[in-house]
């Protein structure tokens, strides 16, 4: 065999395979997907997302997961989004080359990789006790943006990052100050890449489970929130408690509340890649 | 006949960029509403000299300077200098065309609009006056809001030019700006150059001789961080002082 | 090299060949003056062909360099100066041939006391000193050697002014035409150092960028 069709032979090999390992992960998803649907469709309807949880199944809704999990998206949005933005641009333009700024961004790396269990013991301790927030949603929220803080602050720098120097020295050059080049050129320039960020990292805390635990989300709760030092609990915890159950009906309830779950983590991750096409679209360097 | 009518001057410039001395004692007058062509083989520290000017190598890190730089007289390195006062009256054009990811029209109002400038009918008829004299009006004005990366390379170009110009300056910095460009846009940026020389002092990096011979009033020869020869352009092109700038000039090194 | 430099190089022998034709044509003229010679005459008469097709090829090769190269400095100066001096070679050559063209036409030679009296030997001495002097000066680049030319000329200038009164002294019907022929070559002969003088001023004009044309010489 000549060498050019043992090539050509790899190649095509090499193709199939590619298509096989993306087939095998879509194929996994879709009967996984369809094993939900098949056993929670059935159950969503209204009531079952304005009801209160319940001892029994077929009473039992998800009105106070969903209302805690919105609670808690929202108040971890608004502490981590401008902490973290910030952080990022400080770091970013501001920070400097030397040994102190590199080891800083290697640890806020491995930030990101910390188990988020540990962000909830963390949370537990300095939110809950010091600060004596209690079991509220304002400790989760807390706790769960510590969690995303690291994430978005690397998304904030890789963003900046592809700001091509020669607009700063075009914005320079025409007498700008450094304050007045980062929120006039790179802050517009790079939101497309920070909102992506920002939303996939949300959609993350949404699904997470460990940390708000440890804060004390509550399992039974059988009102939603009304402010941020309420008790609260969330979508995964409500699943998680219902999964545990005996009674068949309770895991219907578990499959419907995983549907509503995934339907929001699509929507969200949904409006992450439209906005990051339309920002692309804008800016083409 | 003018008299000492020069608006900047360098007065023994050295320049290091940590222990490289890239720029060695350069001395030179450069006369008001002229232009002057810095030409010399790459990496001989024109682009640096150019620099000198508005300030933009204080962006770098490793970058030192001794020697005097005025502007009017004024010396633009003292203490007490707001750098970005001192770009409203230097302006810059680059080598690739850098137009913000914006419209056209928010290109061109950027400079006014980082002064704090904020009537509106002021602001629209500086950029209209700017976009003439980069003679790209005619081109744009049936759409100023469209984005300005959807200009081709010349106009963009053009458009960078309105952008420095939007702030009236009083000189013009371009480092290589038709280096980028296609022999069309290049002609029709050259005679834009010629036409503002009326109005601006232009001090334009090239590495084309011909460009250089064409639109400059004086030339300035760097060598290795020298300055080999300066003077009226006729001169150097036709009988220059120094062999060096001979040989340059004439292609046989460099 | 460059291409440019190659092509000044090019040019460089290419005028020197014309010089160097334009001076055998003078030798050969004056021999056939002085020997009654048509025969060499002829030659001389024949050459002005390829010579004409030379100036021909210098014209466009200097154009070509200027439209291709946009020569600066001492190149362009070169070139100009090439363009000017192949002219004026051209011309001395159309003098050579006149001459010529007179001895062809004349059926006995020229009146020898004539001839002594207006010194045409002398003028002929001196132009063809004149021409060497220019063509060692464009070999070598000399411009003390093409300074030579001015004294030179001068001294043909003093002969041509006495050139009508001793045709005048020698005047008979008889040889009226040779007469007129001679005076002519007399006038052609001063023209010729004239040219020469132009092409020594050409030369220091390229080498030294002085330009000495108009100027009282020392």
């Amino acid at each position: 065999m000549t060498n050019s069709r043992k090539n050509r032979l790899k190649d095509k090999g090499f193709e199939y395979l590619g298509v096989a390992c993306s087939l095998f992960g879509l194929v996994v998803l879709a009967i996984f997907i369809g094993d939900i649907l098949a056993d929670g469709l059935s159950r969503i309807d209204w009531d079952f997302l304005k009801s209160l949880p319940s001892r029994k199944p077929e009473k039992a809704g998800i009105f106070t997961a969903w209302t805690g999990s919105l609670w808690i998206l929202v108040f971890t949005t608004i502490i981590a989004f401008p902490l973290a933005v910030s952080a990022g641009i400080y770091l970013e333009e501001y920070g400097g080359n030397g040994r102190w700024s590199s080891l800083l961004e290697v640890n806020i790396s491995n930030l990101a990789g910390v188990p988020s269990i540990i962000y909830g013991l963390l949370g537990l301790e300095i939110f809950v006790r010091i600060f004596k927030m209690g079991n509220s949603v304002l400790a989760g929220a807390f706790a769960l943006a510590l969690l995303i803080l690291p994430i978005i602050i690397v998304a904030t720098r890789e963003a900046i990052r592809t700001v091509p120097p020669s607009i700063r020295a075009a914005s320079y050059a025409l007498g700008a100050t450094k304050w007045q080049t980062i929120w006039n050129q790179v802050l517009p320039a790079s939101m497309g890449g920070i909102f992506t960020g920002v939303i996939l990292a949300i959609s993350r805390a949404v699904g997470e489970t460990a940390p708000l635990i440890i804060v004390g989300a509550l399992a039974y709760v059988p009102f939603a929130p009304s402010s941020p030092m309420d008790e609260f609990t969330v979508m995964p915890i409500q699943i998680f408690n219902w999964v545990s159950r005996p009674q068949h009906g309770f895991t219907v309830n578990a499959a419907a509340a995983i549907i509503i779950l995934l339907l929001i983590t699509f929507v969200m991750n949904g409006i992450a890649v439209y906005l990051r096409n339309k920002w692309q679209k804008k800016i083409n360097w | 006949m003018k008299m000492d009518n020069h608006i900047l001057e360098s007065k023994s410039v050295n320049v290091y960029y940590d222990d490289m001395h890239a720029l060695k004692n350069i001395s030179m007058k450069l006369e008001a509403n002229s232009v002057t062509a810095l030409i010399g083989p790459s990496g001989c520290g024109k682009s640096t000299f150019l620099r000198v000017f508005n300030r933009m190598n204080d962006y770098i890190e490793a970058f030192r300077m001794d020697g005097e730089v005025l502007m009017e007289g004024k010396n633009i390195y003292h203490k007490k200098m707001q750098v970005d006062e001192l770009r409203k009256s230097i302006g810059m054009v680059f080598q690739k065309p850098n137009p913000f990811p914006k419209s056209i029209f928010e290109n061109v109002a950027y400079g006014l609009k980082i002064q704090g400038i904020k009537d509106k009918e002021f602001i629209q008829n500086r950029v209209e006056k700017s976009l003439q004299q980069a003679a790209l009006w005619d081109e744009v004005k049936s759409d100023l809001n469209k984005s300005a990366l959807a200009l081709s390379g010349g106009q963009q170009q053009r458009l960078c030019i309105a952008r420095a110009l939007a702030v009236e300056p009083r000189v013009l910095l371009m480092d290589e700006p038709t280096s980028a460009l296609d022999p069309i846009s290049t002609a029709k940026v050259e005679e834009l150059i010629n036409e503002l020389k009326q109005n601006y002092t232009i001090v334009i990096v090239t590495h084309n001789m011909q460009q250089a011979s064409r639109l400059s009033d004086y030339t300035a020869f760097f060598y290795m961080g020298d300055l080999i020869e300066f003077g009226k352009t006729e001169e150097i092109f036709r009988n220059p002082k120094v062999e060096r700038t001979q040989n340059y000039i004439t292609g046989r090194f460099g | 090299m460059t291409q440019l430099e190659q092509e000044i190089k090019d040019l460089r022998i290419e005028l020197l060949n014309m010089f160097i034709a334009v001076n055998k044509q003078l030798l050969k003229t004056e021999k056939a003056f002085f020997d009654f010679d048509k025969d060499i005459a002829y030659e001389v008469y024949n050459a002005e062909k390829r010579i004409n097709a030379l100036e021909l090829k210098i014209d466009r090769d200097c154009e070509n360099i200027l439209a291709l190269y946009s020569p600066v400095a001492v190149d362009l100066r070169f070139v100009l100066s090439v363009y000017k001096i192949n002219h004026e070679l051209e011309r001395i050559a159309d003098i050579t041939e006149g001459i010529c063209k007179y001895i062809n036409g004349l059926s006995k030679p020229f009146p020898s006391k004539a001839v002594e009296d207006v010194r045409i030997a002398e003028m002929f001495i001196q132009c063809k000193s004149m021409m060497e002097d220019v063509i060692v000066a464009f070999e070598n680049e000399d411009t003390s050697t093409a300074r030579k030319v001015f004294k030179k000329d001068e001294f043909l200038n003093e002969i041509n002014e006495g050139g009508s009164a001793n045709i005048i002294k020698n005047y008979n019907e008889q040889d009226a035409k040779s007469l007129f022929f001679l005076l002519s070559c007399v006038r052609k002969l001063e023209r010729a150092g004239d040219l020469n003088k132009n092409i020594a001023e050409e030369l220091i004009f390229s080498i030294e960028s002085k330009v000495v044309k108009h100027q009282k010489k020392k």
